[in-house]
């Protein structure tokens, strides 16, 4: 095997990353410091032994340590657990180790080394790895750069479709003047999601509910719940007649949306001075309605999802409202359990909770208290986005 | 998801199992393929083994039911049940992909 340090620098182009070399032996430093060198690595430090490479590392920015065992003072397993410990470098760390001493070498990694590079020095050697580990720490970092400016997109993307939500106080500006108190939750998974919600006033004794879920996850799925919002805010006519509002918002996502993207959603309209919910729905899940007189009953969720089919109609269907009836609108995150498929959750099972917890938590408490009954593990990061709307009618005006 | 393909006389079986969510959008890409390249103009996707589909899911279903009617084929779904026929009574799919 070729010693020959020409035949790395020939092939080398200047690298301007900062290379400690701890070594007690002045001799060696020189060596190591010579063949870097001549490979194109020129920010060289040099410390002579554990106590001095530590002051180092504490004072300047290093980007890889090369590091002798046996030293006076403090010795290299010592500072490569500093640097992993104390100090939290994630730097490469190439400690010099005997190719006989097997024990050594198992110590080393133990301590936190990235590698071991053989003594006595083999200059080709010495010089490929200190490149290979140099690239994989600038691959690592590169990542996480990029990584983390995504994730400050996702999150600021995220707070923009929040912002779309009303507030609570414009929900019951809504709401209380029409009989009822709405209050809504919702929740997006780590990736971006493509739910929504909405509440348009109508008249003056009625309001809309709508709710949203675009297919999929992710960055198309929030881009088309900005759209979907727009849609819905812009087209007034017939809000007042859920059938033909959905059949017209279908029609403008037939165009909107590609093969095999669609949207499911409820549309409803609340008049509590006519005691009645009218709505439509493609492919909902159902919401719940729970009487004031203990019984409850799904809402027919069913339909044909938005966006696939032109023309397609909606019927709209029409539920009885009473003072003191709740009603439940939730996405398919709530029920869905995709780990255990067995323990999702049926309507009934849903009917019961909402009914226990509401016996101890109302209005916007509800939500939190439904979602922690439901969900074993709150922390749990969903794979999906969580929408929840509770209207509850009051009869006060 | 896993998957099956065979050809059983004039038609193509595709047996989808498991769980079909967004998570097997490279792996259904083949089914697509498999779909597009076969020969029986009936392609006939068994979701019998299917124990549960999330919204991406049926978004596949739509896309490979869109690439068989590109290619002058027809799709039909069989063996639907439990949460998979739940999802496919609600959402009504069965107005655009045959359900036996």
């Amino acid at each position: 095997m070729g010693g020959d340090p020409q035949s790395s620098t020939s092939r080398c182009v200047d690298d301007d990353a900062v290379i400690l070399v701890v070594d007690d032996l002045r001799s060696s430093r020189l060596l190591i410091g010579s063949v870097l060198n001549a490979a194109g690595f020129t920010n060289l430090l040099f410390a002579s032994d554990g106590i001095e490479a530590v002051e180092r590392l504490e004072s300047e920015p290093v980007d890889m340590i090369l590091l002798d065992i046996v030293m006076p003072r403090m010795d290299g397993f010592e500072v490569c657990r500093q640097a992993r410990g104390r100090l939290g470098l994630n730097i490469p760390i190439l400690i010099q180790s005997g190719l006989q001493d097997a024990d050594q070498r198992a110590s080393a990694f133990d301590a936190g080394a990235s590698d071991i590079v053989s003594k006595p020095i083999h200059a080709h050697e010495l010089v490929s790895r200190v490149r290979l580990h140099l690239e994989r720490r600038r691959m690592i970092d590169s990542l996480q750069t990029y990584q983390r400016r995504m994730e400050d997109e996702l999150r600021a993307a995220e707070s923009m479709q929040v912002s779309l939500l009303k507030s609570d106080a414009d929900v019951a500006a809504i709401a209380q003047p029409r009989g009822a108190a709405l209050t809504t939750f919702y929740q997006a998974s780590n990736q971006l999601g493509g739910d929504l919600w909405q509440v348009f006033e109508i008249d003056a004794s009625r309001f809309g509910l709508f709710m949203v879920d675009l297919s999929g996850h992710g960055v198309a799925a929030a881009i088309n719940a900005f759209r979907v919002h727009m849609l819905a805010e812009a087209r007034r006519r017939d809000r007042g007649d859920p059938g033909k509002w959905l059949a017209a918002l279908n029609d403008d996502l037939c165009q909107m949306l590609s093969i095999g993207h669609f949207a499911t959603a409820f549309y409803g309209v609340v008049d509590v001075a006519g005691g009645r919910l009218d709505y439509a729905a493609a492919g909902a899940p159902p919401p719940i309605l729970l009487e004031a007189g203990g019984e409850w009953r799904p809402l027919d969720g069913s339909g044909l999802i938005l966006g696939c089919r032109e023309g397609v109609t909606y019927d709209t269907h029409s539920a009885r409202l009473a003072v003191g009836d709740h009603v439940l609108l939730y996405s398919d995150a709530l029920y869905e359990n995709f780990d255990v498929p067995e323990e999702s959750l049926e309507p009934h099972d849903m009917a019961a909770l909402a009914r226990e917890v509401l016996t101890s938590a109302t209005g916007a408490d509800f939500h939190q208290a439904l979602i922690n009954r439901v969900f074993a593990d709150e922390m749990a990061q969903r794979r999906d986005d969580l929408t929840l709307m509770l209207l509850e009618v009051t009869g006060d005006v | 998801m896993d998957y099956r393909c065979e050809t059983r006389g004039d038609r193509f079986l595709v047996s989808i199992s498991g769980v079909l969510t967004f998570d097997d959008h490279e792996k259904f890409r083949q089914v697509v393929a498999e779909i597009a390249d076969c020969a029986p103009a009936t392609v006939e996707l068994s979701l019998a083994t299917t124990r549960m589909i999330d919204s991406a899911g049926i978004g596949m279903l739509l896309l490979a039911n869109d690439k068989a009617g590109r290619c002058g084929k027809s799709l039909r779904l069989s063996g639907v049940t439990g949460h998979v026929a739940k999802v496919i009574e609600l959402s009504k799919i069965d107005q655009l992909i045959p359900v036996d």
